[in-house]
């Protein structure tokens, strides 16, 4: 591994840690390494030769789904202890993206307010409604969630956010947590070589990661980028003008936006849909529809769906939902996903669902969706439709 | 230095994620006491790693030796700097426990199992 460690790219709107601050947060992203390459390992071996046998002497058969796993495993002491673990791992990432912030953010937010580069936009809806899904828990524990302001012109929660996924995804989404972004620009490029966008939507964009991928993947492109959250845009504006692109973000319900009908060739939103919740979901699909033109596509990256998974894989894949305050997590993996899409008006083509490779190769690939390691399947799942 | 977090500039933010926190072993104690190790690891690492850079520096520098350091006396700044920067470890390893009492103090949380009910109810409102 050596000369081959990932640390995030610095950007002007990036909080500056200390030393110690530093330190303290690259150990969150070793202990999740160790977690995902020692730990978790053990957790096959333990339901084996254990929980399965217990099991199989209960009742006679095989587990069949995720709740016979569930009744065996949430006893195993292995699984106890990891993810006993993996919660604390992910208590001290907020905790440790929390501290530089929390010394530092009248400063943060003031040199935001005041940043300079780029033609891009910010357009605030104070009066916008955070959706219930949202501030019912607070989602993956950031405490706050993606909405709280402490201050004015508060840009924390945007600060903690991109700080805490480079250490979440245990820096395999590359320099600027783009890869989701940049993946599926890849894909487009590949699959849809004359699709020419001019105008692109990213939903539910929090701090950029994956947006700026296509202001630089489409450079005649006008890129918009939408969320819920005020401090995440507000750090998005600062972070893209740091980097001088040009993107228009702005303050809107992905069910809902103001914007007009078949005015985008592509809308796309990454790890949106699963934040998100059953009734909300059908209308971020009809939204796609109607701001699409003829033509155009939607695309939304996601984890893949359970569908195919082993009932063990599917108990592991599915941890979030349960323990790291994901609600709609499962639901949103158990979905029809062309029933959705046809319901929301998409019945001109065929959906597509597709694994398209990570465009970051530079890592170690499990190939394999597994809690906790994120980022570290070197594929991502694409679901769309053109319209 | 960190110790800088316990000044009165500070905005305090909220440490603890709004909804239950599950514990897995039989007895949650257990839970908070893996917790907490795992906080006091990362400040041992933490500190493992200044001093790493400080020798490191010091070679390249040929600035002190070993007895240099065995033989230096703090004085009153330097015994409050590391005084305050105790306390900020005290908080991290101890944060499971005033975490709790962050949450008995906040107004009622939503059950969780209604909020799994709420996110996948399709006539929901949002
Ligand atoms: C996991 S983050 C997305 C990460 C981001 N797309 C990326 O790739 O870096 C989910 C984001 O979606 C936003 N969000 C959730 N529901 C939304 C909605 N209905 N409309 C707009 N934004 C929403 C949240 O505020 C949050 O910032």
């Amino acid at each position: 591994m050596s000369g081959s460690y990932v640390e995030q790219n610095h950007h002007d709107a990036l909080p500056k840690t200390s030393h110690d601050e530093c330190a303290r947060q690259h150990f969150v992203r070793s202990f999740k390494e160790h977690l995902v390459t020692s730990i978790h390992p053990g957790l096959k071996t333990a339901y084996e030769k254990r929980a399965k046998i217990s099991f199989q002497k209960q009742h006679g058969r095989d587990p069949s789904d995720i709740k016979d796993v569930a009744s065996v495993m949430k006893h195993d002491p292995h699984y106890q202890a990891w993810s006993s673990l993996l919660r604390t791992s992910q208590e001290m990432m907020w905790s440790a993206a929390q501290i530089p912030v929390e010394r530092s953010l009248r400063e943060l937010a003031a040199s935001a307010a005041k940043s300079e580069g780029g033609q891009g936009t910010l357009r605030l809806n104070g009066d916008l409604k955070i959706p219930d899904y949202h501030t019912a828990v607070d989602i993956h524990c950031q405490p706050g969630g993606y909405h709280t302001e402490y201050i004015a012109d508060d840009v924390a929660q945007g600060a903690i956010y991109d700080r805490a996924v480079y250490l979440y995804a245990m820096g395999q989404m590359g320099p600027d947590n783009a890869d989701m972004g940049d993946s599926t620009v890849s894909w487009l490029q590949s699959q849809q070589p004359d699709f020419k966008p001019q105008r692109i939507l990213d939903m539910g964009c929090s701090v950029g990661h994956s947006t700026l991928p296509y202001v630089t993947g489409f450079p005649e492109a006008e890129v918009h980028g939408i969320d819920v959250g005020a401090p995440m845009l507000r750090y998005a504006h600062a972070r893209a003008k740091s980097k001088d692109l040009e993107v228009h973000f702005s303050q809107q319900n992905a069910e809902k936006t103001d914007f007009e009908d078949e005015s985008f060739d592509l809308v796309v939103s990454h790890i949106l849909l699963h934040e998100t919740s059953a009734a909300a979901i059908k209308n971020v699909i009809k939204e796609c529809h109607r701001l699409l033109k003829p033509g155009g596509w939607m695309v939304h990256v996601e984890t893949p769906p359970y569908e195919g998974m082993s009932p063990f894989d599917t108990f592991l894949f599915d941890w979030d939902s349960e323990n790291n305050n994901e609600p709609f997590w499962r639901r949103s993996h158990e979905l029809d996903l062309q029933a959705l899409a046809e319901q929301g008006g998409f019945t001109e083509h065929p959906t597509i669902q597709v694994m398209a490779p990570s465009a970051f190769q530079e890592t170690q690939r499990s190939m394999t969706f597994q809690g906790g390691d994120f980022g570290g399947g070197g594929v991502w799942f694409l679901y769309g439709c053109q319209k | 230095m960190s110790a800088s977090s316990l000044d009165s500039d500070t905005v305090s933010l909220k440490r603890k994620a709004k909804g239950k926190r599950p514990f897995y072993f039989s007895d949650s104690d257990v839970d908070k006491l893996l917790t907490m190790v795992m906080a006091l690891a990362g400040e041992l690492s933490v500190t493992r790693d200044r001093l790493d850079t400080v020798e490191r520096i010091a070679a390249s520098k040929n600035l002190f030796s070993e007895e240099d350091i065995e033989t230096f006396e703090l004085d009153s700044d330097a015994l409050e700097a590391r005084a305050a920067r105790h306390q900020i470890l005290f908080r991290e390893i101890t944060r499971v426990i005033s975490s709790e009492i962050e949450e008995l103090d906040r107004e009622s949380s939503s059950n969780y199992d209604q909020v799994i009910e709420m996110v996948e109810s399709e006539g929901g409102r949002n």
